[in-house]
């Protein structure tokens, strides 16, 4: 094993484990400040270091301290301290683990030898998610059953019911793609979606797959407890189900265990259904061949698209009252100035690029950075759709919720695998 | 029992007691004919005109009920239109001149015209010409203080200085709306029994200088009680009430109705006796000069009685009869002397014909009735011969100076059951604080043999003990309550047809059958 | 019955609308289209930068409480206990006395609201015989740091001034 192996293999654990830690800030971020602007307020924006708020994010920092300096309270009713103390751990872990088997980029070809961009490279895939997602019910169930509270119980054995009807759904609408695909393992369906369908539709699981998106979209929801399927939480009639009696740092890791969870099940949606790390119409050999002219776009894109946001900034980033020498013009100033920096840096990177020999292992390191943020970009998109559903949807009742779970999404997903089964064997 | 007459009330059948005007007659048997100026204690003056009934087929056909004798099948009406327009007029006529100032008017809550209005007029005052205005605040002596402006001119506090105490101070002076109570010039006030004229005034005239401003009556929790300031025991009402972050307090006695003690009044010092109720409370336990958890010192008082070779227990004579009963098991158990000696309790020459009692404890009969020794003689007797002295409440300082009080106990070890702070319990080596009678419920006989039972008024936020826990804590054979009445009930042969509830309000008359038991 | 009744007509019968995945998209159409518009001008975000610009309080706001005096200064009170009497919350406390100046017979020798208690419900201006409880100070915001400081005695509430003229209050319907 070369050197070059194990910087390799640590480069994708690391990802895999620090991307998903990393996106709970953005996604708090955009939740927030998003759940703002979807209903006309601001969200949270005055928190600030030496007057930069970071457009709010600071907020997320501000939270992060207050929640890891709170005293760390076990009630004295809590019988079961081990397991209370064990739930909000088997929330986050199963979290994070569910993303390990989502292939971030192509494999990677350095010096003849291939690199699988996927944290844990599994041939059971898709599998491992079903299973490690499943499993972080159990966290949920533990922490009503251990917090000896009627909320806390009524709130698990909610979630527990609802994982119930709402895994088999999922679990059918991927029968009828893996009946498309062919595959169980993630990296090929990722590589199937690269090609053209009828020479110009990507030929993404979306547009296979419609039917099975919607249910797979639905029950992905439901897994991840996010509204309108978040009656575990329903602190409505339940004040705050199974995380009732948590504080402090174990409620973070719920909280921070559900947005990982929504990080992975974007992702995983982003793989099975549109195209993963694909560029539409541009697959990884079609990009290692154009390596150059992409580049030279990107540099004179970028500056543009730059140029605009930094506008935006500029007429966004200030106070909204009469106010003298405003300090938030200031402020954006600064913003823009970073940005206007980082795309400086990213221009020589790309001119680099572009005045390198095509086709070495530089091209291929340019096609797989590429790769890496059109998949992020995706799921973040994808984490917008959760957070725009959240923010404009009310939750369920529990009877509307399992009749939706049975009646509806069940019988839809028998018959997309028939249909499936009838087209495939149909075209042979 | 009297006869019994029948006669009809709007056409109903009523039976009433005979020989009684049509107010007390009808008003026993819960049909209330509204009136201002008659009190049965002071008799009918029909000055209000408010008592006006119609009688069917009768001649005059309309009477005032106040001097109107209640007679076989006659006739009353009380709801026709006619008898309602002269309620509502003569209420009109006596709102001329009241200033409506309800709101800060102290009789606002228990005012009969008030109520009168609110029942018989409900109208606005026709009036334009400008009220008649009078003298506000007249201080007429005595603890009481006059408002001419809200006086209706009923006379009671007149007819009552004049026949129940027989001082008159008071006279209505002028005629019409020029009428007014006034005291003759330079002689307020002055007999023992004034106050009453305020629970007698129907409106806000007569106000309370003690009570005036001090609580809104409908804030106060009622609570019937037995006046403890003499041996006359009067019946009372406790008004006390609990504001909000404060403790229970008192803030007044009124006098209850019991014909067979103290009819419709109580002496003023009895409704004034209210204040060391609040006041000057032990609260806190000490062994010796040291404060200590209740818990702490009733386990150095159990030790110290296990201790002693010869014990004396002393009981107050204003302890209730379940007190008396539980302390006599306890030294009966413990081979202890009981005493009862209380001779400083008697104020000679200072009692009158009425009400007032030179014997200022609330339950000597009880005392003798059990039989438990009072002389004083056999009490430092006892005390020389003994090495420790339990105090249950007893105020030794009334019969004793501190000095000779001193010498008499120097070297012997005592424990003092106390309710207020005194003196003599800074000398104990263990203090334990007791409820006073507010606090507690039970009976006591007074001078005329008469028992009669009083319930807890009182609910002190740091709640203290009663003299029959301490003694059930001591040991005492009589654990609870209920062993306690039912021993009083072995005792006292007439008891063991009641329970503590079933006790009648006017109290029971012990002469009747007891009187033999009662000197033994 | 002087209301007026207005017939909604009952929606979700239709196809359309029973297949629900088409609603949810309008539903999402439009709330997306209210993030576009904000994120395209932030000034249009229907929000009060609060503390920097302060709220307009109208005359019938019920804020904190005052107590009001007569033209010579003197406490127009008279510790009838009504505001007292009809207060859910039991948040006041008066203690009365004598009053020698002639106005009234009684006026409060301590007057305490407790603002913690206190649920702003406006019975004891109701209550209050003279108008001499009011809550037009204006006063939304109560803050401070120790549970103490939000018992505020007569002092405070008499030097408290309304924050109206006697016109505006009185069209509020006072």
């Amino acid at each position: 094993m070369s050197l070059l192996d194990i910087f390799m293999i640590a480069i994708r654990v690391a990802f895999s484990a620090f991307v998903p830690l990393c996106f709970i800030a953005v996604c708090v971020w955009m939740e927030r400040r998003g759940a703002g602007f979807f209903q006309d307020r601001s969200g949270p924006n005055r928190a600030a270091i030496f007057g930069f708020r970071a457009a709010g994010l600071v907020q997320n920092a501000a939270d992060g301290i207050k929640l890891f300096f709170k005293e760390d309270l076990i009630s004295d009713h809590i019988k079961h301290k081990f397991f209370f103390v064990l739930a909000p751990i088997i929330v986050f872990f199963c979290a994070v683990m569910s993303f390990a088997v989502v292939p971030f980029a192509d494999t990677l070809v350095l010096g003849g030898n291939s690199y699988v961009m996927q944290g844990i490279p599994m041939d059971v895939g898709i599998l491992w998610f079903l299973a490690i997602a499943g499993f972080s019910v159990y966290g949920i169930i533990l922490a009503g059953w251990s917090s000896t509270n009627k909320y806390g119980i009524l709130g698990g054995l909610r979630s527990a019911a609802q994982v119930i009807s709402y895994e088999i759904p999922m679990g059918l609408s991927l029968v009828s793609l893996l009946i498309v695909y062919g595959t169980v393992n993630l990296s090929e369906m990722a590589q199937f979606q690269g090609q053209l369908l009828f020479g110009f539709i990507p030929m993404w699981g979306a547009v296979l797959q419609p039917l099975g998106l919607i249910i797979f979209v639905i029950a992905a929801f439901a897994e991840c407890n996010r509204t309108p399927f978040d009656l575990a939480e329903g602190e409505s009639e339940i004040v705050a189900g199974f995380h009732v009696e948590y504080s402090a740092m174990k409620f973070a890791v719920f909280f921070m265990g559900e947005y990982v969870a929504m990080f992975a099940s974007s992702a995983i949606i982003i793989t099975l259904f549109f195209g993963g790390y694909q560029i539409p119409f541009l697959n990884t050999q079609a990009l290692i061949h154009l390596a150059k002219p992409v580049a030279f776009l990107l540099m004179i894109g970028l500056p543009v698209v730059m140029y605009y946001f930094a506008g935006w900034i500029r007429r966004s980033n200030v106070s909204h009252y009469e106010r003298e020498n405003d300090p938030r013009v200031f402020e954006a100033n600064v913003y823009i100035k970073c940005f206007w920096g980082l795309i400086a840096i990213i221009e020589l990177l790309l001119l680099a690029i572009l005045l390198m020999q095509s086709g070495g292992a530089a091209t291929h390191i340019f096609v797989a950075l590429l790769q890496i943020c059109t998949f992020l970009v995706k799921v973040t998109m994808m984490i917008f759709v959760y957070i725009w559903v959240r923010w404009t949807l009310p939750r369920f009742r529990y009877d509307q919720l399992q009749k939706l779970g049975w009646q509806m999404l069940l019988p839809l997903a028998l018959l997309n695998i028939f249909i499936t089964s009838a087209v495939v064997v149909a075209l042979g | 029992m009297a006869d019994k007459i029948k006669l009809f009330v709007n056409g109903e059948e009523v039976e009433v007691e005979a020989g009684k005007n049509l107010i007390d007659a009808v008003g026993a048997v819960g049909i209330e004919i509204p009136h201002l100026c008659y009190h049965p204690a002071l008799g009918a003056d029909g000055n209000c005109r408010m008592c006006l009934v119609g009688i069917e087929d009768g001649r005059p056909p309309l009477v005032p009920a106040c001097k109107t004798p209640a007679q076989e099948g006659m006739k009353v009406l009380l709801d026709a239109e006619h008898i309602k327009k002269i309620q509502h007029d003569v209420m009109e006529f006596e709102l001329i001149n009241h200033p409506i100032d309800c709101p800060v008017c102290d009789q606002a809550g228990e005012c009969k015209l008030q109520d009168y209005y609110m029942s018989c007029d409900q109208k606005p005052s026709r009036m334009t010409v400008p009220q008649v205005t009078k003298n506000k605040k007249m201080d007429f002596g005595g603890g009481v203080i006059h408002d001419q402006e809200r006086c209706v001119v009923c006379g009671r506090c007149v007819r009552f200085l004049r026949q129940i105490t027989k001082t008159g101070e008071l006279g209505i002076i002028n005629r019409t709306d020029d009428a007014r109570v006034n005291i003759f010039p330079g002689r307020p006030i002055d007999n023992r029994y004034g106050i009453n004229v305020v629970d007698l005034c129907p409106v806000g005239a007569m106000t309370s200088s003690d009570f005036r401003f001090k609580q809104r009556v409908w804030f106060l929790k009622k609570a019937s009680g037995v006046c403890h300031g003499c041996s006359k025991g009067c019946s009372i009402t406790i008004d006390h009430n609990k504001e909000k972050n404060k403790d229970d307090i008192i803030y007044r006695f009124r006098p209850r109705f019991n014909g067979q003690v103290n009819g419709y009044f109580i002496c003023d010092e009895g409704r004034l006796s209210y204040k060391s109720e609040n006041e000057n409370r032990l609260t806190a336990a000490f062994i010796g000069k040291v404060e200590r958890e209740i818990s702490d010192v009733l386990t150095a008082a159990k030790k110290e009685l296990e201790m002693s070779k010869k014990a004396v227990f002393l009981i107050s004579p204003d302890a209730s009869l379940e007190q008396m009963v539980a302390v006599k098991a306890l030294a009966a158990k413990l081979g202890a002397t009981l005493s009862g000696y209380s001779d400083g309790y008697i104020k000679k020459g200072d009692g009158d014909d009425y009400l007032i009692q030179d014997d200022k404890a609330a339950n000597r009969q009880g005392l003798l009735l059990l039989g438990i020794d009072t002389t004083k003689e056999s009490f430092e007797k006892a005390v020389s011969e003994a090495d420790l002295f339990v105090n249950f409440a007893s105020d030794l300082s009334r019969s004793y100076e501190q000095d000779a009080l001193t010498k008499l106990l120097t070297g012997k070890k005592t424990i003092v059951c106390a309710t207020h702070e005194s003196a003599f319990n800074g000398q104990a080596t263990i203090t334990i604080p007791v409820r006073s009678y507010s606090e507690y419920s039970g009976s006591v006989i007074n001078c005329d043999n008469i028992l009669q039972r009083f319930e807890k008024a009182v609910t002190k936020n740091n709640e203290l003990l009663d003299i029959c826990e301490v003694a059930a804590e001591f040991g005492c054979p009589l654990q609870t309550p209920a062993e306690a009445y039912a021993e009083l009930q072995q005792v006292i042969g007439m008891l063991k047809e009641y329970q503590p509830a079933t006790i009648p309000a006017e109290g029971l008359n012990l002469n009747d059958s007891e009187a033999a038991n009662v000197t033994a | 019955m002087g209301a007026k009744v207005k017939t909604i007509e009952r929606r979700g019968s239709t196809l359309t609308e029973r297949i629900y995945l088409i609603e949810i998209f309008k539903g999402m159409a439009r709330t997306l289209r209210h993030l576009v518009r904000n994120l395209r001008d932030n000034k249009k975000l229907l929000v009060r930068h609060y503390p920097e610009v302060q709220p307009e309080i109208p005359a019938r706001w019920r804020g904190r409480h005052r107590l009001t005096k007569h033209d010579d200064g003197t406490v127009k009170c008279v510790a009838c206990f009504m505001c007292q009497t009809n207060c859910p919350a039991e948040c006041i406390s008066i203690t009365a006395k004598e009053r020698l100046d002639d106005k009234a017979e009684k006026m409060p020798a301590s007057f305490n609201i407790n603002l913690l208690e206190c649920i702003y419900c406006g019975y004891c201006v109701e209550a209050c015989p003279l108008d001499a409880i009011r809550m037009d100070t204006g006063i939304f915001s109560v803050t401070d740091n120790n549970r103490q400081s939000f018992i505020i005695g007569l002092e405070e509430l008499l030097t408290t001034p309304g924050a109206y003229s006697e016109e505006d209050y009185k069209k509020g319907g006072a």
